[in-house]
């Protein structure tokens, strides 16, 4: 990000040098290859350059009102994803109470569920209320009726979008604070802090990097919700590209929303940067001894139960089991023999993609390393921004460069499965190139000096040193892109071929024709098999300390 | 495993294409009539039916972008104002046949043949049988009206059915009569839109609303519902046909035009042909609840039981002409 951020002179300076020295096959490919990748992003983004004709239409109607609910549920959403993410971490990492283990692990189960299937889950939430509306209709009246029931709406939304996005907070808390651990807090405590300061001027200032590294995943992905704002009624960013498209009938005017919202997000990282820049402290290395956790007291632990239950069972026991309880009554209408080829296209498709996405991300992040080359590094910069965007903004982009090739050369690329996957890799190429570099930043830099000074060829160090030793952070990446994959909507919907659907796109269509309780089944199904990765990338997270 | 293969093979020599006896449809129609006429239409005349279905806006915008390598043959969608668009968007080709005008009255068609209506639905008011006299209802004008203050649900201004009912209402009023209107209806809502037309019901059986705007057909999905509440939603409200002493309720066809890119034509055409004939046009009266696109044809029961009607006379292609204009006014009037 610095390096694309940082002013053209000294970026000409830097390709300038690097060209003189650093170019040869391996960087030239992953050169193009990144900026290939960005090269849809690039479309939208430019898009900022042309005047869209309802451009001043939408600046004095409807813009304002995108950007106020898009504010308020996001500020809603990380407000509580960090209340209950932090929380739970801090109980499970530094306190001792009866069924501390199990939620140690449960409490990330609800990364399982994506947002649009909690938001069916959870589909009457806000009819709920309506005796309460009827009530304060007859007993007050209807003005304060309409007020309050326009107002419920964004709780109520930031609540269900909140209980299923808190693990990211939640994951990343609980890492930091058992890197705390055994030294910080310790030496707080000889010097007689009780838990509550600890918690509040030691461990809270510690972990700030990782929360709001945690807090900012939430915001991309709350930005990326299409189905539950569209459920719940409100008109955020992603509504308002949709409208804008599709009911103004104005692609330009849609892109030019979806390129405000990248530069939005984009700004956002850059913060998020200045925020953890010099936060360095936080990696003190892995704690030497096992901490002693504070033992909490009979009603300590009640307290502490109900804190780690309220987001687990809001996030997963609830509306796994309303899900259950509706495939019960549905299962017979659903399960057909085609359902057998949804599961086994979600699959395949997670799978080929996972194995594409991860060999990209490996050779990118190799080069941009092993070479130490400020052009791969700064065009992998540009190349992972993918995932930043929504993925309604990058099926537009796509679609974009579809059209041009389409017209230009004659081939058809849209509605083949190739097409799909690469725009799983572009969303999601940053999803596995984060821990394959970081993997890489850990263990192979030092020694791809040494290979290098041992005039060792690139392809023996990557195969011989960088491979081995990343294999773990490949399998991570790999399943995380899995994972999102199998969860991934709006791409599908837009680029899936003739006659193709998936475990999301059946549960989404059934959906929208209001079969709520039909669409469990799917749902169920994409849980099922999204919810052991998640637990076996728990566990590697636990044992890495 | 394999067909992701050879999927990938296909797509990277040319695409998709389909044999003689194959027709590409992209629908937006996901009802079960649907399946079942597709059936009959392959039993019939043996040419095999592909359906990729999505919502209109992203098929129409991928025919655009697939051009004249698309592999669809037949566009079926809902609502006048999608397929104006679909034609403007140059993504449909005109059609004539004798069968398709006989079936087809002219209103429901383009006048170009682009695209032929299929079924019909009314945009009707439903109200509550408890809280409101059928004698307070009188015309969509009237809901402008401070005395239904807090009293009215419908749904979002993003949803094509009520940017044709406001093309409908610009058409007859003007604009600037369509703005006051939209602004005062936004007044009177008693939340701010969401949800789907049966959501709309829902609210009015809940007692939270007392009238509706809603498409008649989503009250016989409800009536028909497997589930016990949606039963007892439609047993609450009944249904009002406005502007019956005017221009009559506002209609709106599903339906279809034969695609640009086409390599299929004859087939296409018999397709619709299939669909519109008076054969086809009873199952969907059975199965979706939609009227027949000769509305006087009618057949379902329940259909009947809410009673004829007059129907608005606009062609609809002017529905779509001016569907932005409609859009923008919503904006204006801050009906999300």
């Amino acid at each position: 990000m610095i390096s694309l951020l940082s002013s053209p002179k000294t970026l000409f300076r830097n390709l300038g040098r690097e060209f003189r020295f650093k170019l040869n096959v391996w960087t030239l490919s992953a050169l193009v290859l990144g900026l290939l990748v960005f090269i849809p992003m690039a479309e939208v983004l430019w898009q900022l350059t042309d005047p869209a004709e309802n451009w001043e239409h939408l600046k004095e109607t409807v813009l304002g009102r995108y950007l106020k609910d898009s504010l308020i549920l996001v500020a809603g959403t990380v407000f509580l994803s960090v209340a209950a993410g932090v929380s739970c971490a801090w109980l499970v990492t530094c306190c001792e109470f009866p069924g501390r283990k199990l939620f140690e692990w449960a409490l990330v189960l609800p990364l399982a569920v994506p947002t649009f299937i909690a938001a069916y889950a959870y589909f009457d939430l806000l009819d709920m209320l309506t005796p309460l509306l009827i009530w304060v209709r007859i007993n007050v009246g209807p003005d304060e009726m309409i007020f309050l029931s326009d107002f419920l709406v964004y709780p109520v939304t930031a609540l269900v979008m909140a209980s299923v996005l808190y693990p990211y907070v939640y994951l990343l808390a609980r890492a930091s604070f058992s890197r705390q651990g055994g030294q910080m807090i310790e030496a707080a405590q000889t010097l007689g802090y009780n838990p509550k300061s600890i918690f509040f001027r030691v461990a809270l200032p510690l972990a700030r990097p990782s929360i709001v590294a945690g807090a900012s995943l939430v915001i991309m992905e709350t930005l990326n919700d299409y189905g539950a704002v569209k459920h719940f009624g409100l008109s955020t960013f992603t509504i308002g590209i949709f409208r804008t498209w599709f009911a103004l009938n104005d692609m330009a005017g849609a892109l030019r929303l979806a390129a405000m919202l990248m530069l939005f997000i984009l700004f956002l990282l850059f913060l998020e940067r200045i925020l953890r820049s010099g936060a360095k402290f936080d990696e003190v290395k892995n704690a030497i001894r096992p901490f002693r956790r504070y033992r909490l007291s009979v009603g300590g632990s009640i307290l502490a139960i109900l804190c780690c239950l309220l987001p687990l069972a809001f996030g997963f026991i609830v509306p796994l089991s309303r899900l259950c309880l509706w495939a019960g009554a549905t299962y017979e209408k659903i399960l057909d023999s085609t359902f057998v080829n949804l599961v086994t296209n979600s699959l395949s498709l997670a799978a080929c993609s996972s194995v594409l996405i991860v060999a990209f991300a490996t050779f990118l992040a190799f080069v941009g390393r092993y070479y130490r080359s400020a052009g791969v590094h700064a065009s992998n910069r540009l190349a992972i921004l993918g995932y930043s965007v929504p993925g309604a903004v990058v099926a537009m982009g796509i679609l974009l460069v579809a059209g041009q090739l389409n017209v230009t050369f004659d081939v058809l690329l849209t509605g083949s499965i190739l097409t799909l996957i690469l725009a799983y890799l572009i969303r999601f190429l940053a999803v596995a190139w984060q821990p394959i570099d970081s993997g890489m930043e850990k263990n192979c830099d030092r020694l791809n000096e040494a290979s290098k000074s041992l005039k060792s060829s690139a392809i023996s160090s990557l195969v011989k040193i960088n491979l081995p030793l990343i294999r773990s952070s490949m399998w991570a990446a790999a399943l995380l892109v899995f994972v999102d994959t199998m969860k991934e909507l709006p791409l599908t919907l837009i680029l899936r071929p003739t006659n193709f659907e998936t475990l999301s796109t059946r549960t989404f269509d059934l959906t929208s024709q209001a079969q709520i309780p039909e669409s469990s089944v799917p749902a169920i199904c994409i849980i099922l098999v999204v919810v052991f990765p998640v637990i076996w990338l728990n566990r590697k997270m636990e044992a890495r300390r | 495993m394999k067909l992701i293969l050879t999927s990938l093979l296909l797509g990277l020599l040319a695409g998709f294409s389909a044999s003689a006896a194959e027709l590409n449809v992209y629908s937006h129609r996901h009802y079960d009539s649907d399946a079942v006429l597709f059936d009959r239409f392959t039993k019939e005349t043996g040419i095999k039916v592909n359906v990729v279905k999505g919502s209109a806006d992203q098929l129409i915008q991928r025919l655009i972008s697939e051009g004249k390598n698309s592999p669809a043959d037949v566009l079926l969608t809902v609502d006048a104002g999608r397929l104006h668009r679909a034609k403007e968007a140059g993504i449909l080709q005109p059609v004539q046949s004798k069968k398709l005008r006989q079936n087809v009255p002219a209103s429901m068609s383009d006048p170009q043949g682009h695209w032929y209506g299929m079924t019909v639905r009314a945009r009707v008011l439903v109200y509550s049988k408890e809280r409101v006299k059928p004698s307070e209802l009188t015309t969509y004008e009237d809901l402008a009206k401070p005395s239904w203050r807090g009293r009215i649900a419908v749904r979002s201004s993003s949803n094509i059915y009520n940017q044709s009912l406001l093309a409908s209402i610009i058409a007859a009023n003007g604009p600037d009569k369509a703005l006051s209107w939209a602004k005062a209806v936004r007044k009177n809502m008693v939340r701010a839109p969401r949800g789907s037309d049966r959501d709309q019901a829902r609210a009015v059986a809940a007692g939270l609303a007392d009238v509706a705007i809603m498409n008649t057909y989503y009250l016989g999905i409800l009536a028909n519902s497997e589930v016990a509440e949606d039963r007892e939603v439609a047993k609450k409200v009944s249904v009002f046909f406005p502007n019956q002493k005017g221009r009559g309720a506002h209609v709106n066809v599903s339906g279809g035009g034969v695609t640009s890119s086409s390599k299929n034509k004859k087939e296409a055409i018999q397709f619709l042909e299939f669909l519109t004939s008076p054969k086809s046009q009873n199952t969907f009266g059975e199965q979706s609840y939609e009227y027949p696109v000769k509305i006087e044809a009618n057949r379902s029961e329940l259909l009947e039981s809410w009673g004829p009607f007059k129907a608005d006379k606009v062609n609809l292609s002017i529905l779509g002409s001016k569907n932005s204009e409609a859009v923008k006014i919503f904006d204006r009037a801050g009906w999300e």
